[in-house]
């Protein structure tokens, strides 16, 4: 019997189920170890019927937590995928303003007809088995991680950071071409996608597990960025771990 | 020595580019940079670099490579025969050209690495003198800035020319076949080659305030030394960066890479670094070098004491890469050495050069990453989290160990696992495995049944020498799933029970449901040239236990036995060892009476990833059995 598969969306852009839709030919070969009852990006049909659930974007109202729960309860296996929903994101940037001009500024007049709570990834509400993190979540390595579940197997996501696959790919380092980089404290498993292709890493896949967060900060400041824009580059993804931590 | 102009090497590097059996390799820009990459046209090389981002070493030791192919159907299988292009790599520095030396000594020990070698014989090395050198360099203090061994060809810039020097048939071969117009130096030549090389012997500038042929003594004086380690290393973002870019870092990672099917896969291993926080986890979550500062440490220390301890040469050939790739800036080693140096001397420690150490070196054969097929014969739960495995390896044969040794079991798509052979060596055509779940490949493996394929690999380690032992008595303690390496020697015993005086065991662990071996501990009871006690930690009220209750040292003044004729033997949780030696050494049994297996990340099995390793010692190969007055010295082991 091949297992079910659900996927589910809350606060997010939808862009990592879209990475899953554009799979294409190794979509199909997916399609041949699992079934997908429900995925509202690329089909009607809907079942409660699941084995395991994918879900996507953070939790960012009180009413979101019982739709959460109810998946834990349905699913065996729970994967978040996407920094919104494995590490909150850069939804969690609102968490550093007032809730209520938030809300103002997207809702306008009607502000108050929507609820709202500080965003954080979909763990703070229900127990998570596996992450696929990145914005967007990688391909490959959302296949890998499908495997893994598959096959019994703990995913194996890197608890070293991105420079880990920087130096692999002889990439010169950001800093060395005057741009300000998170990657020696975001978790890898990208292949450094971003710095291959000449940019930064912005830190989407969240802090390793025991982040040297000083020396980092002390880094970017030594290199020139200003103390509020090197608490900028942390808050961009980091916003709901640091506040954690 | 010869002599080429330069368009006439241009020519010579094109002509060997068309030429379609070989691949030529050389420096070339990256950005501001340099790196080696595949030449399209002669016009791309950049001999006037300054250091490359990574090192050579990327050809003959990938970032990522296939070691095994498995099918479930069939098994494993050896990577495909390589097609391996001959390799011209053109443009290496000689500290370079040192480091692959090292790595050639490194990889050869013990037993050699095929996938490294096949590559290496295969390449032809045109080095070329340093001819702007990086900043961060410091390999003239190193005494690899200027050589004359290790390559095939070394070029030496002299402005409209190239000097050559021969040094190897290979190279001289490639020049007589593909060149053009190479003539004999003349005596100018040779003396303006002269000039340039003591040219470099002065272009550092980082600077060394000591003799580095201090460094192994040195390390030696500072290992403990308070704070200065914590000082060093508190800026450390434990990126790995440093370890990553070294030229003579050779520490991997092997996974398992299974397609979308699950039926076929490959087993990969991929750079690693001591730097990184997970380095020396196991399995079951314990971390053997959890802190930065002792990561940081050991980096030094493998390069400046424990390598040279085994292979006689200092690995660090002063590149300044770790240096470089820094961004907190601490890991510069002329920093680090010179501020050890000061502080040494400011306490008035006098350091001279560690005397030559005595270099050993065997090589015997091939390491074999290909495991054998086996199957799984009788499956039985032993607890709510250790079951049985007998296993029989497919081709027929014995897996011929020695008690105390240890296999690697493969599942297929999950991977690798170091797992202590539990049964005697005299039990034969099968062989016996009592397994933890606690990881991916052993809690795979629970799920498995009689019938079911695994892979073997091994058996590996040292093992406990009974012949040693003969005729003595012996003391077995044994906590929790320690008993499963310690049944392998208590079996062999037990076997050849003559040739031994008494055997006695204690067994110790958390609760009575927690017992491994129950029925055959039962009969233990039974015999009378077996002393046995076994003890729990607690019982719960709804278990029966009428043996002792407390940890497993309480039962060591319950027996009575001469230190000078026992020799205890002793494995267990790591927690356990340091309080039942110091109970042992309370009643006098001598340091080596006292012998110990240990357990960390065993990857490879013999010698090579570096997980395992405890300060100087690789657990793999030198253990898992250590006898304690060999070890009590070595900090990170107890």
């Amino acid at each position: 019997m091949k297992p079910k598969v659900a996927f589910f969306d809350f606060a997010g852009c939808e862009g990592d189920q879209l990475q899953v839709a554009n799979l294409e030919e190794e979509l199909l070969n997916l399609l041949g170890q699992v079934k997908v009852v429900s995925f509202r990006e690329v089909m009607k049909e809907h079942s409660d019927n699941y084995d395991i659930a994918f879900i996507e974007g953070s939790c960012t109202r009180l009413q979101d937590e019982d739709r959460l729960k109810q998946i834990r309860k349905n699913a065996k296996i729970v994967v978040a995928i996407g920094s919104c929903a494995t590490i909150g994101g850069i939804n969690s940037l609102k968490n550093y303003k007032d809730l209520d001009e938030v809300r103002k500024t997207v809702y306008g007049e009607n502000a108050r007809l929507f609820d709202t709570y500080s965003a954080r990834p979909i763990d703070a509400v229900i127990d998570v088995d596996a992450y696929v993190h990145g914005c967007p979540i990688d391909r490959d390595e959302f296949l890998q991680v499908v495997k893994s579940l598959l096959l019994g197997k703990k995913p194996d996501i890197p608890n070293y950071p991105v420079c880990v696959e920087c130096k692999k790919n002889e990439n010169v380092c950001a800093f060395e071409r005057g741009q300000f980089c998170v990657g020696p404290v975001t978790r890898a498993g990208c292949n450094s996608c971003c710095v291959n292709e000449g940019t930064i890493c912005w830190g989407c896949r969240g802090l390793v597990d025991n982040p040297n967060e000083n020396s980092q900060k002390e880094v970017l400041i030594k290199y020139g960025l200003t103390v509020d824009d090197a608490i900028g580059k942390f808050r961009l993804y980091f916003g709901w771990q640091e506040r954690k931590r | 020595m010869r002599i080429i102009l330069k368009e006439d090497f241009a020519e010579f590097v094109n002509t060997l580019i068309k030429n379609n059996s070989l691949n030529v390799i050389g420096v070339k820009s990256k950005g501001d940079k340099f790196a080696f990459g595949h030449l399209e046209s002669a016009s791309e090389l950049r001999l006037d670099y300054d250091v490359t981002l990574l090192p050579p070493k990327k050809y003959f030791f990938p970032q990522r490579e296939t070691l095994v192919t498995y099918n479930v159907a069939n098994g494993f299988s050896a990577k495909d025969p390589a097609d391996i292009k001959p390799m011209v790599i053109i443009g290496v520095h000689p500290y370079d050209i040192v480091a692959l030396l090292h790595m050639d000594e490194i990889f050869r020990e013990t037993k050699s690495d095929p996938y490294y070698f096949e590559k290496r014989k295969a390449s032809i090395i045109i080095g070329v003198n340093i001819q702007k050198m990086s900043k961060w360099c410091f390999a003239p203090y190193m005494g690899c800035a200027i050589i004359d061994y290790g390559y095939d060809l070394m070029l030496t810039d002299l402005g409209n020319r190239y000097a050559i020097n021969i040094g190897h048939a290979k190279g001289e071969e490639l020049l007589m076949k593909y060149a053009k117009n190479v003539t004999d130096a003349l005596a100018r030549d040779i003396q303006l080659v002269g000039q340039k090389k003591r040219e470099i012997m002065s272009m550092a500038q980082q600077k060394f305030d000591f003799e580095t042929e201090l460094i192994p003594e040195l390390l030696s004086k500072s290992y403990g030394e308070s704070g200065f380690w914590e000082k060093h290393s508190e800026k450390c973002l434990a990126c790995g960066s440093c370890v990553l870019v070294c030229p003579t870092c050779y520490c991997f990672d092997v996974k398992d890479n299974p397609d979308l099917s699950l039926e076929y896969g490959e087993r990969i291993r991929t750079w690693d670094g001591c730097l990184l926080e997970d380095f020396a986890k196991i399995a079951s979550g314990e971390n053997f070098r959890p802190t930065r500062p002792t990561r940081y440490r050991h980096r030094y220390f493998k390069k400046g004491k424990y390598l040279f301890d085994r292979f006689g040469f200092i690995s660090c050939v002063g590149c300044g890469r770790c240096s470089s790739n820094c961004l907190p800036d601490i890991a510069n080693p002329v920093n680090l050495f010179n501020d050890m140096y000061h502080e040494t001397r400011s306490m008035g420690v006098q350091v001279a050069p560690a005397t030559e150490p005595e270099v050993d070196i065997q090589t015997e054969g091939n390491i074999d990453y290909v495991p054998k097929l086996a199957t799984i014969v009788k499956k039985v739960p032993m607890t709510a989290k250790e079951t049985f495995f007998e296993i029989k390896l497919d081709d027929g044969s014995d897996v011929d160990h020695k008690p105390g040794q240890f296999v690697e079991v493969s599942v297929f798509g999950i991977g690798e696992a170091p797992i202590s052979v539990s049964s005697s060596p005299t039990k034969k055509g099968t062989f016996e495995l009592c397994v933890r779940k606690v990881g991916n490949v052993t809690t795979k493996l629970h799920t498995l049944n009689a019938g079911d394929k695994v892979g073997v690999r091994g058996p590996f380690g040292n093992g406990f020498d009974a012949e040693l032992l003969k005729g003595k008595d012996l003391l077995f303690v044994a906590g929790g799933l320690g008993i499963a390496p310690l049944r392998s020697l208590f079996n062999y015993v037990l076997d050849n029970r003559e040739d031994y005086g008494r055997v006695i065991l204690l067994y110790g662990c958390k609760e009575p449901r927690e017992l491994l071996f129950g029925d055959e501990l039962l009969a233990l009871a039974k015999r009378d040239d077996v002393e046995f006690k076994p003890t729990v930690d607690w019982c719960p009220e709804n278990e029966v236990w009428d043996g002792n209750i407390g940890v497993i040292t309480t039962l060591i003044p319950q027996v009575n036995f001469d230190p000078e004729t026992t020799y205890a033997i002793v494995c267990g949780p790591t927690i356990m060892y340091k309080f039942v030696i110091a109970d042992l050494k309370s009643r006098n049994v001598p340091d080596n009476h006292i012998i110990l297996s240990l357990e960390r990340r065993m990857k490879c099995g013999v010698g090579k990833c570096g997980h395992c390793q405890i300060n100087q010692i690789y657990v793999c190969k030198d253990g898992p059995v250590f006898n304690y007055s060999k070890i009590k010295g070595v900090p990170e082991a107890l």
